[in-house]
Protein backbone atom coordinates (compact mmCIF):
# COMPACT_ATOMS: atom_id res chain seq x y z
CA UNK A 1 0.00 0.00 0.00
CA UNK A 2 1.08 3.65 -0.71
CA UNK A 3 -0.37 6.32 1.05
CA UNK A 4 0.49 10.08 0.19
CA UNK A 5 -0.61 12.63 3.00
CA UNK A 6 -0.92 16.14 1.87
CA UNK A 7 2.20 16.00 -0.59
CA UNK A 8 3.57 19.32 -1.78
CA UNK A 9 7.49 19.56 -3.54
CA UNK A 10 8.41 22.94 -3.94
CA UNK A 11 11.19 24.03 -6.22
CA UNK A 12 13.26 27.60 -5.35
CA UNK A 13 11.54 30.31 -6.41
CA UNK A 14 8.02 29.06 -4.51
CA UNK A 15 7.13 26.84 -8.03
CA UNK A 16 4.68 24.22 -6.85
CA UNK A 17 5.87 21.09 -8.99
CA UNK A 18 3.49 19.24 -6.66
CA UNK A 19 0.41 20.34 -4.65
CA UNK A 20 -1.04 18.95 -1.48
CA UNK A 21 -1.66 15.40 -3.04
CA UNK A 22 -3.70 13.22 -0.81
CA UNK A 23 -4.44 9.07 -2.64
CA UNK A 24 -4.10 5.88 -1.56
CA UNK A 25 -2.95 2.98 -3.77
CA UNK A 26 -4.15 -0.32 -2.18
CA UNK A 27 -2.67 -3.19 -1.51
CA UNK A 28 -2.50 -5.36 -5.34
CA UNK A 29 -3.92 -2.44 -7.21
CA UNK A 30 -2.34 -1.07 -10.37
CA UNK A 31 -3.03 3.21 -10.42
CA UNK A 32 -2.00 5.43 -13.47
CA UNK A 33 -0.68 8.58 -12.57
CA UNK A 34 -1.80 10.04 -15.79
CA UNK A 35 -1.87 13.59 -17.22
CA UNK A 36 -0.09 16.19 -20.25
CA UNK A 37 3.95 16.68 -19.72
CA UNK A 38 5.30 19.04 -17.23
CA UNK A 39 1.96 17.96 -14.94
CA UNK A 40 4.12 16.55 -11.91
CA UNK A 41 3.35 12.75 -12.52
CA UNK A 42 7.16 11.53 -12.82
CA UNK A 43 8.18 13.77 -9.79
CA UNK A 44 5.06 12.59 -7.66
CA UNK A 45 6.31 8.76 -8.65
CA UNK A 46 10.09 9.82 -8.30
CA UNK A 47 8.75 11.24 -4.57
CA UNK A 48 7.71 7.39 -3.48
CA UNK A 49 11.96 5.75 -3.51
CA UNK A 50 13.15 9.10 -2.69
CA UNK A 51 15.11 10.20 -6.00
CA UNK A 52 13.23 13.07 -5.24
CA UNK A 53 12.86 15.01 -2.15
CA UNK A 54 9.49 15.29 -0.01
CA UNK A 55 9.04 19.54 0.49
CA UNK A 56 5.87 19.00 2.75
CA UNK A 57 3.53 15.62 3.69
CA UNK A 58 4.41 12.16 4.35
CA UNK A 59 4.63 9.07 2.12
CA UNK A 60 3.84 5.73 3.73
CA UNK A 61 4.79 2.46 1.66
CA UNK A 62 3.45 -0.72 3.39
CA UNK A 63 2.82 1.56 6.21
CA UNK A 64 6.28 3.30 6.72
CA UNK A 65 7.18 6.79 6.37
CA UNK A 66 10.00 6.94 3.75
CA UNK A 67 11.27 9.71 6.37
CA UNK A 68 12.07 6.99 8.82
CA UNK A 69 13.76 4.35 6.29
CA UNK A 70 16.77 4.55 4.69
CA UNK A 71 16.49 5.71 1.18
CA UNK A 72 19.14 2.65 0.21
CA UNK A 73 16.85 0.12 1.89
CA UNK A 74 14.07 1.62 0.61
CA UNK A 75 14.97 1.69 -2.93
CA UNK A 76 15.62 -1.85 -2.89
CA UNK A 77 12.17 -3.01 -1.64
CA UNK A 78 10.17 -1.20 -4.00
CA UNK A 79 10.71 -2.31 -8.03
CA UNK A 80 11.74 0.92 -10.67
CA UNK A 81 11.07 0.63 -14.50
CA UNK A 82 12.01 3.12 -16.38
CA UNK A 83 11.40 4.61 -20.14
CA UNK A 84 14.63 4.12 -21.59
CA UNK A 85 14.67 0.09 -19.75
CA UNK A 86 18.20 1.81 -17.89
CA UNK A 87 20.06 -1.57 -18.45
CA UNK A 88 23.45 -1.79 -17.57
CA UNK A 89 25.45 -2.42 -21.21
CA UNK A 90 28.78 -3.77 -18.97
CA UNK A 91 26.59 -6.35 -17.57
CA UNK A 92 24.67 -9.69 -18.88
CA UNK A 93 21.23 -10.22 -18.51
CA UNK A 94 21.46 -12.32 -16.04
CA UNK A 95 23.79 -10.02 -14.05
CA UNK A 96 21.44 -7.02 -14.93
CA UNK A 97 18.32 -8.86 -13.84
CA UNK A 98 19.92 -10.09 -10.83
CA UNK A 99 21.30 -7.06 -9.47
CA UNK A 100 19.14 -6.46 -6.66
CA UNK A 101 19.32 -10.11 -5.28
CA UNK A 102 23.12 -9.28 -5.83
CA UNK A 103 22.98 -6.65 -3.52
CA UNK A 104 20.67 -8.06 -1.32
CA UNK A 105 24.06 -11.01 -0.89
CA UNK A 106 21.70 -13.60 -2.03
CA UNK A 107 23.20 -17.05 -2.84
CA UNK A 108 23.81 -18.40 -6.82
CA UNK A 109 21.56 -20.91 -6.74
CA UNK A 110 18.43 -18.55 -5.19
CA UNK A 111 19.21 -16.58 -7.51
CA UNK A 112 19.36 -18.57 -10.61
CA UNK A 113 16.36 -19.84 -9.79
CA UNK A 114 14.95 -16.88 -9.64
CA UNK A 115 16.14 -15.72 -12.69
CA UNK A 116 15.08 -18.55 -14.86
CA UNK A 117 11.42 -17.90 -13.05
CA UNK A 118 11.16 -14.76 -14.38
CA UNK A 119 12.30 -15.53 -17.53
CA UNK A 120 9.61 -17.61 -18.08
CA UNK A 121 7.28 -15.51 -17.15
CA UNK A 122 8.31 -12.99 -20.03
CA UNK A 123 8.38 -15.71 -22.50
CA UNK A 124 12.24 -15.13 -22.77
CA UNK A 125 14.23 -18.51 -22.53
CA UNK A 126 16.54 -18.34 -19.71
CA UNK A 127 19.95 -20.00 -21.44
CA UNK A 128 19.03 -18.51 -24.16
CA UNK A 129 19.52 -15.12 -22.71
CA UNK A 130 21.38 -15.46 -19.67
CA UNK A 131 25.16 -14.32 -20.68
CA UNK A 132 23.88 -12.00 -23.44
CA UNK A 133 24.20 -8.66 -23.47
CA UNK A 134 21.58 -5.59 -23.42
CA UNK A 135 23.14 -4.08 -27.11
CA UNK A 136 22.02 -7.82 -28.47
CA UNK A 137 18.69 -7.92 -27.43
CA UNK A 138 15.21 -5.53 -29.73
CA UNK A 139 13.68 -2.99 -27.88
CA UNK A 140 10.40 -5.30 -26.50
CA UNK A 141 13.22 -7.39 -25.15
CA UNK A 142 15.16 -4.87 -23.24
CA UNK A 143 12.00 -3.30 -21.90
CA UNK A 144 11.26 -6.73 -20.40
CA UNK A 145 14.23 -7.24 -19.02
CA UNK A 146 14.14 -3.98 -17.27
CA UNK A 147 10.14 -5.23 -16.11
CA UNK A 148 11.66 -8.41 -14.42
CA UNK A 149 14.85 -6.82 -13.34
CA UNK A 150 12.32 -4.68 -11.24
CA UNK A 151 10.55 -7.56 -9.61
CA UNK A 152 14.06 -9.67 -8.99
CA UNK A 153 13.76 -9.53 -5.40
CA UNK A 154 9.88 -9.98 -5.91
CA UNK A 155 9.16 -6.47 -4.01
CA UNK A 156 5.45 -5.90 -3.13
CA UNK A 157 5.54 -2.32 -4.55
CA UNK A 158 6.80 -1.13 -8.07
CA UNK A 159 6.91 2.24 -9.94
CA UNK A 160 6.91 2.35 -13.41
CA UNK A 161 8.07 5.20 -15.28
CA UNK A 162 5.98 5.48 -18.77
CA UNK A 163 7.84 1.57 -18.64
CA UNK A 164 6.42 0.74 -22.08
CA UNK A 165 6.98 4.34 -24.28
CA UNK A 166 9.67 4.02 -26.12
CA UNK A 167 7.85 1.14 -27.96
CA UNK A 168 6.29 0.61 -31.00
CA UNK A 169 2.63 0.19 -31.01
CA UNK A 170 2.60 -3.29 -31.86
CA UNK A 171 4.99 -4.23 -29.29
CA UNK A 172 3.58 -1.90 -26.60
CA UNK A 173 0.35 -3.74 -27.14
CA UNK A 174 1.54 -6.74 -26.71
CA UNK A 175 3.87 -6.46 -23.60
CA UNK A 176 1.18 -4.63 -22.15
CA UNK A 177 -0.99 -7.39 -22.21
CA UNK A 178 1.86 -9.54 -20.86
CA UNK A 179 2.25 -7.09 -18.04
CA UNK A 180 -1.20 -7.69 -17.47
CA UNK A 181 -1.26 -11.62 -17.18
CA UNK A 182 1.34 -11.08 -14.98
CA UNK A 183 -0.16 -9.00 -12.37
CA UNK A 184 -2.90 -10.89 -12.05
CA UNK A 185 -0.72 -13.34 -11.39
CA UNK A 186 1.87 -11.67 -8.89
CA UNK A 187 -0.68 -9.42 -8.03
CA UNK A 188 1.57 -6.11 -6.88
CA UNK A 189 0.88 -2.65 -6.21
CA UNK A 190 1.79 -0.65 -9.10
CA UNK A 191 2.35 3.17 -9.72
CA UNK A 192 2.43 3.94 -13.44
CA UNK A 193 3.25 7.26 -15.20
CA UNK A 194 1.68 7.29 -18.23
CA UNK A 195 0.66 10.23 -20.55
CA UNK A 196 -1.67 7.94 -22.85
CA UNK A 197 -5.50 8.19 -22.35
CA UNK A 198 -5.66 4.45 -24.27
CA UNK A 199 -2.96 2.55 -22.06
CA UNK A 200 -4.32 4.03 -18.30
CA UNK A 201 -7.79 2.90 -19.72
CA UNK A 202 -6.53 -0.61 -21.00
CA UNK A 203 -4.06 -1.55 -17.74
CA UNK A 204 -5.05 0.41 -14.55
CA UNK A 205 -7.51 -0.75 -12.15
CA UNK A 206 -7.90 3.41 -10.93
CA UNK A 207 -6.68 6.43 -12.68
CA UNK A 208 -5.50 9.68 -10.83
CA UNK A 209 -5.43 12.79 -13.78
CA UNK A 210 -2.93 15.22 -12.65
CA UNK A 211 -2.78 18.57 -13.79
CA UNK A 212 -0.30 21.31 -12.48
CA UNK A 213 0.32 18.89 -9.41
CA UNK A 214 -3.07 18.41 -8.54
CA UNK A 215 -5.16 15.68 -8.56
CA UNK A 216 -8.13 16.24 -11.12
CA UNK A 217 -10.18 12.97 -10.35
CA UNK A 218 -9.14 9.56 -9.18
CA UNK A 219 -11.23 6.98 -10.37
CA UNK A 220 -11.74 3.67 -12.01
CA UNK A 221 -11.47 4.12 -15.69
CA UNK A 222 -15.53 3.58 -16.17
CA UNK A 223 -16.25 6.64 -13.95
CA UNK A 224 -13.55 8.52 -15.85
CA UNK A 225 -14.82 8.64 -18.95
CA UNK A 226 -18.73 8.39 -18.07
CA UNK A 227 -18.05 11.21 -15.21
CA UNK A 228 -15.71 13.11 -15.74
CA UNK A 229 -15.44 15.75 -12.98
CA UNK A 230 -14.58 18.87 -14.47
CA UNK A 231 -13.64 20.17 -17.75
CA UNK A 232 -10.34 19.59 -18.03
CA UNK A 233 -10.94 16.06 -17.54
CA UNK A 234 -13.41 15.61 -20.30
CA UNK A 235 -11.50 17.39 -22.40
CA UNK A 236 -8.21 15.54 -21.65
CA UNK A 237 -9.80 12.00 -21.90
CA UNK A 238 -11.26 13.16 -25.62
CA UNK A 239 -14.29 13.70 -27.39
CA UNK A 240 -14.47 10.08 -28.47
CA UNK A 241 -14.65 9.41 -24.42
CA UNK A 242 -17.83 7.10 -25.39
CA UNK A 243 -15.96 5.11 -28.06
CA UNK A 244 -13.07 4.68 -25.92
CA UNK A 245 -14.80 3.43 -23.09
CA UNK A 246 -15.88 0.86 -25.48
CA UNK A 247 -12.80 -1.04 -24.94
CA UNK A 248 -13.32 -1.20 -21.35
CA UNK A 249 -16.46 -4.01 -22.50
CA UNK A 250 -16.02 -7.49 -24.37
CA UNK A 251 -18.64 -8.97 -26.63
CA UNK A 252 -19.36 -11.30 -23.95
CA UNK A 253 -20.56 -8.17 -21.56
CA UNK A 254 -23.09 -7.01 -24.32
CA UNK A 255 -23.88 -10.98 -24.83
CA UNK A 256 -24.31 -11.42 -20.57
CA UNK A 257 -26.59 -7.96 -20.81
CA UNK A 258 -28.94 -8.92 -23.25
CA UNK A 259 -28.89 -12.51 -22.85
CA UNK A 260 -28.47 -13.28 -26.48
CA UNK A 261 -29.44 -16.73 -26.88
CA UNK A 262 -27.89 -18.38 -29.97
CA UNK A 263 -30.24 -18.32 -32.82
CA UNK A 264 -29.95 -22.05 -34.55
CA UNK A 265 -29.93 -21.15 -37.69
CA UNK A 266 -26.88 -20.92 -40.06
CA UNK A 267 -26.03 -17.67 -41.17
CA UNK A 268 -24.08 -18.21 -44.70
CA UNK A 269 -21.37 -15.54 -45.83
CA UNK A 270 -21.11 -13.34 -42.45
CA UNK A 271 -17.80 -12.82 -40.14
CA UNK A 272 -17.73 -14.69 -36.79
CA UNK A 273 -16.59 -12.70 -33.50
CA UNK A 274 -14.70 -14.05 -30.42
CA UNK A 275 -16.82 -13.01 -27.11
CA UNK A 276 -13.62 -11.95 -25.55
CA UNK A 277 -12.93 -9.74 -28.22
CA UNK A 278 -13.48 -5.54 -27.14
CA UNK A 279 -16.49 -3.83 -27.85
CA UNK A 280 -14.42 -1.18 -29.45
CA UNK A 281 -12.76 -3.83 -32.37
CA UNK A 282 -16.35 -4.76 -32.75
CA UNK A 283 -17.82 -1.65 -33.73
CA UNK A 284 -14.70 -1.11 -36.30
CA UNK A 285 -15.02 -4.67 -37.23
CA UNK A 286 -19.05 -3.65 -37.85
CA UNK A 287 -18.08 -0.43 -39.88
CA UNK A 288 -15.37 -2.53 -41.68
CA UNK A 289 -17.38 -5.35 -42.98
CA UNK A 290 -20.27 -2.98 -44.78
CA UNK A 291 -22.05 -5.84 -43.14
CA UNK A 292 -25.46 -5.81 -40.84
CA UNK A 293 -23.93 -8.72 -38.52
CA UNK A 294 -21.59 -10.07 -37.34
CA UNK A 295 -21.47 -13.96 -35.51
CA UNK A 296 -20.48 -14.07 -31.88
CA UNK A 297 -18.72 -17.27 -31.07
CA UNK A 298 -17.17 -18.37 -27.91
CA UNK A 299 -14.03 -20.37 -27.48
CA UNK A 300 -15.53 -23.84 -28.63
CA UNK A 301 -16.85 -22.08 -31.43
CA UNK A 302 -20.33 -22.08 -30.66
CA UNK A 303 -22.44 -19.49 -31.87
CA UNK A 304 -24.06 -17.50 -29.14
CA UNK A 305 -25.90 -14.67 -31.20
CA UNK A 306 -25.13 -12.21 -33.67
CA UNK A 307 -23.88 -8.69 -33.34
CA UNK A 308 -25.47 -5.59 -34.87
CA UNK A 309 -24.59 -1.85 -34.57
CA UNK A 310 -28.16 -1.74 -33.64
CA UNK A 311 -27.20 -3.41 -30.81
CA UNK A 312 -24.00 -2.05 -29.52
CA UNK A 313 -25.93 1.32 -29.73
CA UNK A 314 -28.76 0.12 -27.16
CA UNK A 315 -25.72 -1.72 -24.75
CA UNK A 316 -24.04 2.00 -24.71
CA UNK A 317 -27.17 3.58 -24.09
CA UNK A 318 -27.51 1.09 -21.37
CA UNK A 319 -24.44 0.64 -19.69
CA UNK A 320 -22.52 3.99 -20.92
CA UNK A 321 -24.81 6.60 -20.80
CA UNK A 322 -27.32 5.55 -18.84
CA UNK A 323 -24.93 5.94 -15.94
CA UNK A 324 -24.32 9.88 -16.90
CA UNK A 325 -26.54 11.31 -14.61
CA UNK B 1 78.11 10.95 -43.59
CA UNK B 2 75.61 8.62 -41.96
CA UNK B 3 74.33 5.14 -43.78
CA UNK B 4 72.44 2.66 -42.35
CA UNK B 5 75.25 0.15 -42.27
CA UNK B 6 77.01 2.28 -39.86
CA UNK B 7 74.01 2.75 -37.86
CA UNK B 8 73.47 -0.55 -37.53
CA UNK B 9 77.33 -0.80 -36.60
CA UNK B 10 77.03 1.44 -34.16
CA UNK B 11 74.09 -0.41 -32.35
CA UNK B 12 75.37 -3.62 -32.48
CA UNK B 13 78.69 -2.16 -30.91
CA UNK B 14 76.63 -0.93 -28.10
CA UNK B 15 73.58 -2.46 -27.64
CA UNK B 16 74.12 -3.63 -24.01
CA UNK B 17 74.12 0.00 -23.23
CA UNK B 18 71.25 0.70 -25.34
CA UNK B 19 69.37 -2.07 -24.22
CA UNK B 20 69.75 -0.30 -20.23
CA UNK B 21 69.16 3.31 -21.18
CA UNK B 22 66.00 1.47 -23.12
CA UNK B 23 65.00 -0.22 -19.85
CA UNK B 24 65.94 3.01 -17.24
CA UNK B 25 63.65 4.64 -19.74
CA UNK B 26 60.97 2.21 -19.21
CA UNK B 27 61.19 2.50 -15.64
CA UNK B 28 60.97 6.58 -15.37
CA UNK B 29 57.84 6.39 -17.69
CA UNK B 30 55.94 2.97 -15.72
CA UNK B 31 56.83 4.67 -12.29
CA UNK B 32 55.30 8.11 -13.67
CA UNK B 33 52.37 6.69 -15.45
CA UNK B 34 51.63 4.73 -12.27
CA UNK B 35 51.90 7.12 -9.79
CA UNK B 36 49.82 9.55 -11.97
CA UNK B 37 46.89 7.01 -12.07
CA UNK B 38 46.78 6.61 -8.55
CA UNK B 39 46.43 10.37 -8.18
CA UNK B 40 44.14 11.45 -11.52
CA UNK B 41 41.35 8.46 -11.87
CA UNK B 42 40.44 9.35 -8.25
CA UNK B 43 40.49 12.86 -8.77
CA UNK B 44 38.97 12.93 -11.80
CA UNK B 45 36.24 11.30 -9.97
CA UNK B 46 35.73 12.72 -7.31
CA UNK B 47 35.51 16.10 -10.06
CA UNK B 48 32.26 15.19 -11.06
CA UNK B 49 30.82 15.67 -7.63
CA UNK B 50 32.10 19.33 -7.47
CA UNK B 51 31.70 21.43 -10.76
CA UNK B 52 33.63 24.60 -9.52
CA UNK B 53 36.74 22.21 -8.68
CA UNK B 54 36.59 20.44 -11.44
CA UNK B 55 36.88 23.75 -13.48
CA UNK B 56 40.22 25.25 -11.87
CA UNK B 57 41.54 22.01 -11.23
CA UNK B 58 41.44 21.23 -15.20
CA UNK B 59 42.79 24.98 -15.83
CA UNK B 60 45.47 23.95 -13.58
CA UNK B 61 46.36 20.48 -15.64
CA UNK B 62 46.13 22.53 -18.54
CA UNK B 63 48.90 25.01 -17.47
CA UNK B 64 51.06 22.45 -16.95
CA UNK B 65 50.83 20.95 -20.22
CA UNK B 66 51.65 24.55 -21.58
CA UNK B 67 54.93 24.87 -20.15
CA UNK B 68 57.89 23.67 -22.18
CA UNK B 69 59.14 20.57 -20.48
CA UNK B 70 62.86 22.19 -19.99
CA UNK B 71 61.20 24.78 -18.19
CA UNK B 72 59.31 22.55 -15.89
CA UNK B 73 63.00 20.68 -15.43
CA UNK B 74 64.98 24.23 -14.67
CA UNK B 75 62.26 25.11 -12.65
CA UNK B 76 62.28 22.37 -9.78
CA UNK B 77 66.28 22.14 -9.75
CA UNK B 78 66.15 24.85 -7.51
CA UNK B 79 63.25 23.60 -5.19
CA UNK B 80 64.42 20.20 -4.98
CA UNK B 81 67.97 20.91 -4.28
CA UNK B 82 66.79 21.80 -0.84
CA UNK B 83 66.32 18.53 -0.13
CA UNK B 84 69.66 17.52 -2.45
CA UNK B 85 67.50 16.18 -5.09
CA UNK B 86 67.92 18.96 -7.89
CA UNK B 87 68.92 16.79 -10.42
CA UNK B 88 68.49 13.12 -11.16
CA UNK B 89 65.65 10.48 -11.35
CA UNK B 90 63.19 12.26 -8.52
CA UNK B 91 62.47 15.95 -10.91
CA UNK B 92 62.26 14.12 -13.60
CA UNK B 93 59.56 11.57 -12.27
CA UNK B 94 57.60 15.02 -10.98
CA UNK B 95 57.62 16.39 -14.11
CA UNK B 96 55.91 13.38 -15.84
CA UNK B 97 53.35 12.81 -13.12
CA UNK B 98 52.39 16.20 -13.42
CA UNK B 99 52.64 16.07 -17.60
CA UNK B 100 50.31 12.97 -17.41
CA UNK B 101 47.84 14.66 -15.29
CA UNK B 102 45.91 16.62 -18.17
CA UNK B 103 45.08 13.61 -19.91
CA UNK B 104 44.45 11.56 -17.03
CA UNK B 105 42.03 13.42 -14.76
CA UNK B 106 40.15 15.00 -17.97
CA UNK B 107 39.64 11.65 -19.63
CA UNK B 108 38.19 10.41 -16.10
CA UNK B 109 35.91 13.02 -15.02
CA UNK B 110 34.55 12.96 -18.84
CA UNK B 111 34.28 9.46 -18.53
CA UNK B 112 32.17 9.68 -15.67
CA UNK B 113 30.32 12.43 -16.97
CA UNK B 114 29.10 10.75 -20.15
CA UNK B 115 27.21 7.71 -18.50
CA UNK B 116 23.92 8.53 -19.61
CA UNK B 117 21.96 9.88 -16.55
CA UNK B 118 19.14 6.97 -17.71
CA UNK B 119 21.49 4.89 -16.27
CA UNK B 120 22.66 6.35 -13.44
CA UNK B 121 19.14 7.39 -12.59
CA UNK B 122 18.25 3.73 -12.94
CA UNK B 123 20.97 2.08 -10.80
CA UNK B 124 20.14 5.15 -8.36
CA UNK B 125 16.53 3.92 -8.23
CA UNK B 126 17.25 0.03 -7.73
CA UNK B 127 18.97 1.13 -4.28
CA UNK B 128 22.97 1.04 -5.65
CA UNK B 129 25.05 2.97 -2.88
CA UNK B 130 26.84 5.98 -4.58
CA UNK B 131 30.58 3.57 -4.24
CA UNK B 132 28.57 0.54 -5.62
CA UNK B 133 27.40 2.57 -8.59
CA UNK B 134 30.73 3.40 -9.30
CA UNK B 135 32.44 0.43 -9.17
CA UNK B 136 29.60 -2.25 -10.98
CA UNK B 137 28.59 0.67 -13.57
CA UNK B 138 30.22 4.26 -13.78
CA UNK B 139 33.62 2.94 -14.21
CA UNK B 140 33.58 -0.22 -16.63
CA UNK B 141 31.04 1.85 -18.68
CA UNK B 142 33.68 4.66 -18.60
CA UNK B 143 37.13 2.40 -18.86
CA UNK B 144 37.91 3.39 -22.66
CA UNK B 145 37.19 6.96 -22.15
CA UNK B 146 39.55 6.64 -19.03
CA UNK B 147 42.15 4.23 -20.63
CA UNK B 148 42.59 6.52 -23.35
CA UNK B 149 43.75 9.20 -21.23
CA UNK B 150 45.97 6.51 -19.72
CA UNK B 151 47.41 5.94 -23.10
CA UNK B 152 47.73 9.71 -24.23
CA UNK B 153 49.49 10.22 -20.91
CA UNK B 154 52.54 7.30 -21.51
CA UNK B 155 52.97 7.94 -25.38
CA UNK B 156 53.85 11.75 -23.93
CA UNK B 157 55.81 10.96 -21.39
CA UNK B 158 58.01 8.33 -23.46
CA UNK B 159 58.74 11.87 -25.29
CA UNK B 160 59.25 13.82 -22.69
CA UNK B 161 61.39 11.54 -20.57
CA UNK B 162 64.04 12.14 -23.39
CA UNK B 163 64.41 14.95 -22.40
CA UNK B 164 64.42 14.56 -18.37
CA UNK B 165 68.27 13.08 -19.73
CA UNK B 166 69.60 16.56 -19.58
CA UNK B 167 68.81 17.01 -15.66
CA UNK B 168 70.61 13.22 -15.43
CA UNK B 169 67.86 10.96 -14.96
CA UNK B 170 69.49 8.67 -16.93
CA UNK B 171 67.39 7.06 -20.21
CA UNK B 172 67.03 7.14 -23.66
CA UNK B 173 67.86 10.63 -23.70
CA UNK B 174 71.07 9.80 -22.88
CA UNK B 175 72.12 9.04 -26.12
CA UNK B 176 70.40 12.09 -27.81
CA UNK B 177 72.59 14.35 -25.34
CA UNK B 178 75.82 13.20 -26.14
CA UNK B 179 75.65 11.92 -28.96
CA UNK B 180 74.45 15.90 -30.22
CA UNK B 181 77.42 17.17 -28.02
CA UNK B 182 79.47 14.58 -29.96
CA UNK B 183 78.41 15.49 -33.35
CA UNK B 184 77.50 11.22 -33.44
CA UNK B 185 74.40 10.79 -35.70
CA UNK B 186 74.36 7.79 -34.87
CA UNK B 187 73.63 8.04 -31.13
CA UNK B 188 71.03 10.28 -31.40
CA UNK B 189 69.23 8.63 -34.59
CA UNK B 190 69.33 5.32 -32.14
CA UNK B 191 68.22 7.19 -29.09
CA UNK B 192 65.52 8.28 -31.05
CA UNK B 193 64.75 5.33 -32.74
CA UNK B 194 64.30 3.19 -29.35
CA UNK B 195 61.91 6.15 -28.16
CA UNK B 196 59.63 5.11 -30.97
CA UNK B 197 59.95 1.75 -30.26
CA UNK B 198 59.51 2.29 -26.85
CA UNK B 199 56.60 4.40 -27.25
CA UNK B 200 55.09 2.07 -30.19
CA UNK B 201 55.34 -0.68 -27.97
CA UNK B 202 53.81 0.90 -24.73
CA UNK B 203 50.55 1.74 -26.81
CA UNK B 204 50.21 -1.74 -28.05
CA UNK B 205 50.55 -3.19 -24.64
CA UNK B 206 48.52 -0.48 -23.47
CA UNK B 207 45.35 -1.12 -25.82
CA UNK B 208 45.46 -4.79 -25.11
CA UNK B 209 45.13 -4.15 -21.54
CA UNK B 210 41.97 -1.32 -22.19
CA UNK B 211 40.42 -4.13 -24.26
CA UNK B 212 40.58 -6.86 -21.49
CA UNK B 213 39.35 -4.03 -18.77
CA UNK B 214 36.87 -2.87 -21.29
CA UNK B 215 33.50 -5.05 -20.37
CA UNK B 216 32.11 -7.29 -23.18
CA UNK B 217 29.06 -5.81 -23.13
CA UNK B 218 30.14 -2.32 -24.51
CA UNK B 219 32.74 -3.27 -26.70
Amino acid sequence: MIEFQNVSKVYQGDVKAIDDINMTVNDGEFVILLGPSGCGKTTLLRMVNVLESITEGDIRVQGKSSKELNPIELRRNIGYVIQSNGLFPNMTIEDNTMIVPDLLGWDRKKKRNRFNYLMDLVGLNPDDYRKRFPHELSGGQQQRIGVIRAMASDPPVMLMDEPFGALDPIIRHRIQDEFLAIQQEVKKTILFVSHDIDEAIRMGDRIALIREGKIMQYDTPTEILTHPKNEFVSEFVGQDRVLKSMSLYSVQDLVDAFNLESSKQEVADTKMIHSDTSLRVAISMLLNQEADQIVIVDQQDNQLGSLTLNLIEKFLHREVKGKER
Amino acid sequence: MFTISQLFNYIQSDLGNIITYTIEHAQLVGLAILIAIIIGVPLGIYLTTNEELAETILQIASIFITIPSIALFGIMIPILSNIGQGIGFLPALIALVLYSQLPIIRNTYTAINNVDPNIRDAAKGIGMTNFQRLIKVEIPIGMPLIMAGVRTATVLNIGIGAIAAFIGSGGLGVLINSGISRGNTNMVMTGAIFVSILALIADFLLKWIQKKATPKGIQ
